[in-house]
């Protein structure tokens, strides 16, 4: 998988690099404008990570002239501006998602999987771990085929730690995920642990090959 | 105590007028009396000198004329001492038939020689004028007078100033309607009057001041925002690497958790800051109709779960739809931030009502809490009593949303044990 990273804060991008080849991804990346112009234009890549603004130039006008040319590949932007008119002009050129600065790397993590997904052939759609696969189209869990129902949140964790398999997630990022803001209230730390004992108690009793792993106080792994 | 700028200066100017039309009557008076008396004496010299020609003419008349007769005049012998040619007036009491009491008379006394060489007396009178009434007549007409310029002064100064204190008042009514934050909320009154005019600029003039120094404040907390923005990512980022390190120790994770927390707290608040900057600078400018009914499912349908784990009861009555014209997604946070809150200051099995009429959406639900200060709810930062998590922005981002759109108003009120907040479209 191949992933063109377009940031021009060197931190960010030497951090972003890091994780994602943990990822096993292979990155390249893009510092200006004009440099990411060029190897948008000229490489495909699975995912194109986008910043906005870039020296020399708008990333919004990167995805102008990738639609100039009829140039299709799948862009999640990065944006420490967080301004709806950038998500939704973003959006509307051609832009598959949008994402905020600062962010968790597990959740960007997640949205790649999800648009490389989405843009790939009909029997990748799926994420399967073990016995175990999620079809994020219908938001169905099926385990050695056989269907288990999840209530809506159940889904949205499950989907988290299929992304991520055998990695920590913490509490307050899994709260997040399915609760939107005010991460850590104590009250949605306790949601986020039942829902996980719920969870853990479908797969054991679908007979998944799959468990969720407590670590420490600090969050859950699947294992 | 104030009083209106008409009566104050009618109040001077009753003193004023009062004052310079005494004055004025004073000299009126002594103008026309020696006038007067400037006349009656020139006549008199004039009668003299006719009866003198005719005394030279016919000297007669020296005799027949001892006593005062028809022509108002004697002619007696002077005495040596006495006798001068010089004009000498008086003035005398003297009985009137007509009137049947003493009137004032004008008195020429003066000397001369009969053809005969012999020193006369001449004294000629002349009816004048009766000075006390005179005075009274002046003092009477005069008071009329006043009162009748004090009182078309009043009437006219009630009508000028009324119409030329017009724009003044309207300024004033403009000055009411001015909404901080909002330039054009303050309407310039044209006017003719120069100092008006000055005003209105000066006023235009400190609202743009105002305006400048707001816009910056404004924009020095959105750019900081936006600037911390870029750390934040490379910390929470270097954090997320680090906390994949299989050989850190318990301990370690803990604490790098930890840290990570406060961070996320951080940039929570930055975000809450960073929109309400955008929501204040009128950067969600797309507008559709919007059904309210929709949204509230919408978010009834995300939070079900965690309404569920909190074993809260859920009571949803829909009476209408409530549509409103305005940006999607501030609708959507509007809502999601009263019904999170409904759910946040919850108690365990407690009730949330949601009542939608077409012109109301009334959103109730228990609390461990007593009421809560409407003045204070709405403020930024401000944070209820068991309160550590929050940042305090949640509903000063419904206030700022409200701002911009007039139409649609949020009260607060502690009715039965329920905190009620009802959000009402005009």
């Amino acid at each position: 998988m191949k992933i063109l990273l377009i940031e021009d804060e060197v931190e960010i991008l030497r951090t972003v690099k890091e994780f994602l080849e943990g990822e096993s991804f292979l990155v390249e990346t893009a510092q200006t404008f004009d440099a990411a112009l060029e190897k948008t234009l000229t490489y495909r890549y699975d995912c194109i990570l986008l910043d906005i603004m870039l020296p020399g130039g708008n990333g919004l006008d990167i995805l102008t002239a990738m639609a100039e040319l009829s140039i299709r590949q799948p862009v999640l932007i990065l944006s420490a501006k967080d301004s709806v008119e950038d998500k939704v002009l973003g959006l509307e050129i051609g832009a598959d998602d949008y994402l905020a600065k600062p962010f968790h790397l597990s959740e960007l993590l997640a949205r790649i999987k999800s648009i490389i997904r989405r843009h790939a052939q009909q029997g990748d759609r799926y994420i399967y771990y073990k016995n175990a696969m999620l079809d994020p189209d219908s938001r169905e869990l099926s385990v050695s085929g056989t269907n288990v129902p999840l209530n809506r949140k159940e889904y949205d964790l499950l989907y988290y730690f299929m992304s991520r398999p055998n990695k920590l997630l913490e509490k307050t990022v899994l709260a997040e995920a399915v609760w939107g803001d005010h991460v850590d209230q104590a009250d949605n730390l306790d949601f986020i642990y039942s829902q996980i004992k719920n969870l853990r108690k479908k797969l054991k009793e679908a007979g998944a090959e799959m468990d969720l792993q407590a670590v420490y106080g600090v969050g859950y792994k699947l294992v | 105590m104030a009083v209106s700028v008409k009566n104050y200066t009618n109040r001077f100017l009753v003193i004023a007028i009062l004052a310079i039309m005494a004055v004025w009557a004073l000299l009126f008076y002594a103008v026309i009396m020696d006038e007067v008396y400037d006349n009656i004496d020139d006549g008199l010299k004039n009668q003299k000198i006719l009866i003198l020609r005719e005394a030279y003419v016919n000297p007669d008349i020296i005799r027949n004329s001892t006593e005062f007769g028809i022509n108002q005049f004697r002619i007696l012998p002077a005495e040596g001492e006495e006798f001068t040619d010089e004009n000498h007036f008086s003035k005398e009491f003297i009985y009137m038939p007509y009137d049947e009491e003493d009137e004032p008379y004008r008195v020429l006394r003066t000397g001369f020689y009969g053809k005969d060489g012999e020193p006369y007396t001449l004294e000629i009178r002349t009816s004048t004028v009766e000075e006390d009434d005179f005075l009274i007549n002046l003092a009477i007409s005069l008071t009329v007078l006043y009162f009748v310029i004090v009182i078309s002064i009043m009437i006219i100064n009630h009508y000028v100033l009324k119409k030329a204190w017009k724009p003044f008042h309207q300024i004033l009514r403009n000055l009411g309607k001015y909404r901080f934050g909002d330039v054009r909320s303050f309407e310039v009154v044209p006017t003719q009057v120069k100092e008006f005019d000055e005003l209105n600029e000066r006023i235009r003039q400190m609202i743009h001041r105002n305006e400048e120094v707001f816009d910056s404040q404004k924009r020095f907390i959105e750019n900081a925002s936006h600037e911390l923005q870029t750390p934040l990512a490379i910390t929470t980022g270097k954090l997320d690497i680090l906390l994949e390190d299989e050989d850190l120790t318990e301990n370690q994770l803990i604490k790098l958790s930890e840290a990570k927390q406060s961070l996320l707290r951080m940039a929570n608040l930055n975000k809450s800051l960073l929109m309400l900057s955008r929501i204040e600078n009128h950067q969600y400018t797309d507008v559709h109709q919007v059904n309210f009914n929709a949204l509230l499912q919408e978010l009834m349908r995300d939070l079900e779960d965690i309404i569920e784990h909190r074993e809260i009861y859920l009571d949803y009555q829909e009476e209408g739809q409530f549509c409103f014209s305005c940006n999607r997604e501030l609708a959507f946070v509007l809502l999601s931030n009263l019904i999170r809150n409904a759910i946040k200051y919850n108690i365990k099995g407690g009730k949330i009502y949601i009542d939608v009429h077409p012109h109301t959406i009334k959103i109730s639900n228990t609390s461990a809490t007593d009421g809560l200060n409407p003045d204070h709810i709405f403020e930024r930062f401000h944070k209820g009593v068991q309160d550590s998590q929050s940042n305090g922005l949640g509903l000063s981002i419904v206030r700022s949303i409200l701002e911009n759109y007039p139409q649609l108003s949020l009260t607060y009120a502690f009715v039965d044990g329920l905190h009620e907040f009802r959000l009402v479209q005009k």
